[in-house]
């Protein structure tokens, strides 16, 4: 992570003096990190898809703006976080909205094949908030400090989405995969 | 029921600090229900690392690509097309509006002028004694030749 790092702030200051092909790479470090988050969080492959190549537009034209080059990766997250939810205010009215009740999800035991569709639905049963604190904490391995200034908000916050979310995920998960190993 | 001392949820994410480790595993080897709730934190957090990460369709532009190109009117306010617009404005106003020439020197200086006006007005000068002499000399050659007629 510290070569990464490191890597990344060679790469910055490069795309700053021009360098096109420095910005290129950085695109190509992390364009699958960005559109699986952005994936994950809106539920279409196509809006994701968009919503990446606006962000790393935006990320091009405020590089500039990046006080500490070594926060690239928040930073990152913070414009990908952003557009995502600008998306999600404008399809509210046709998505579910967050906290409803929702009905139980079939439990499809064990089989390999169907584990992620029971993490995809689980994810999905979570609200955008907490469902995005799983995707920024155990996808991208960022800390809940890096989360608070990605998401704008305190740690405390931070905390009290996560943990929810993982009290929800513990009581959905953890059953059928111990239904599954029996 | 786990005991509230206790942040489990930080230790599974990796978030407590190495003497808060041990100490949470030292608790752990002695309490049952930490033990339960750490293995049920556990296999829910290990069920979401089944989600593999997708590879992304289609490559994201780059900037070299077209759509990273900026828009026509953001090519507008940049400053060095601004300046070079300023500059060719500059140019053809001093084209069109050109201030009136200044008049053009005489080739003959000025001494030389001086010299020929000085020089013809000494002749006409001249000339016109020479007139008043040949006049007088008439009269005085017709006077004598009325005496000498007389």
């Amino acid at each position: 992570m510290i070569f990464r790092e490191v890597e990344d702030r060679d790469l910055i200051a490069k795309a700053r003096r021009g360098d096109v092909e420095g910005y290129n790479l950085l695109v190509s470090r992390w364009e699958k990190r960005v559109f699986n988050y952005l994936l994950r969080l809106v539920s279409n492959r196509e809006d994701a898809l968009d919503l990446s190549q606006e962000v790393f537009l935006k990320a091009y034209q405020n590089l500039r703006k990046l006080d500490d080059p070594g926060r690239f990766a928040a930073w990152l997250f913070r414009i990908a976080h952003n557009e995502a939810f600008s998306l999600l205010r404008r399809r509210r009215p046709d998505v579910e909205l967050a906290g409803e009740p929702r009905p139980p999800d079939a439990v499809p035991g064990l089989l390999p094949i169907e584990m992620s569709l029971a993490v995809e639905s689980a994810l999905r049963r979570l609200s955008e908030d907490q469902r995005e604190a799983v995707l920024l904490k155990v996808y991208q391995g960022f800390k809940f400090e890096e989360m608070a200034e990605i998401l704008a908000c305190p740690v405390s916050t931070v905390k009290s989405r996560l943990y929810t979310a993982l009290d929800l995920l513990k009581t959905t998960l953890a059953p059928a995969i111990l239904r599954g190993e029996s | 029921m786990s005991c509230p001392s206790f942040d489990w949820k930080a230790y599974a994410l990796g978030e407590l600090a190495l003497n808060d480790r041990r100490e949470a595993e030292a608790h752990a080897a002695t309490c049952s229900s930490c033990r339960e709730e750490l293995a049920t934190l556990r296999l829910a957090i290990d069920a979401l690392s089944a989600l593999r990460d997708e590879e992304v369709p289609r490559r994201i532009a780059f900037v070299s690509d077209k759509v990273f190109e900026p828009r026509w009117w953001r090519t507008l306010f940049h400053p060095s097309f601004a300046a070079a617009c300023v500059i060719a404005a500059a140019i053809l106003v001093h084209a069109f509006v050109r201030p009136a020439p200044a008049p053009a020197l005489d080739p003959v200086p000025l001494q030389a002028r001086i010299d020929a006006a000085v020089a013809k007005a000494v002749a006409e000068e001249s000339n016109s004694d020479v007139n008043v002499i040949e006049k007088q000399l008439r009269l005085m050659y017709a006077r004598n030749a009325g005496i000498v007629r007389q």
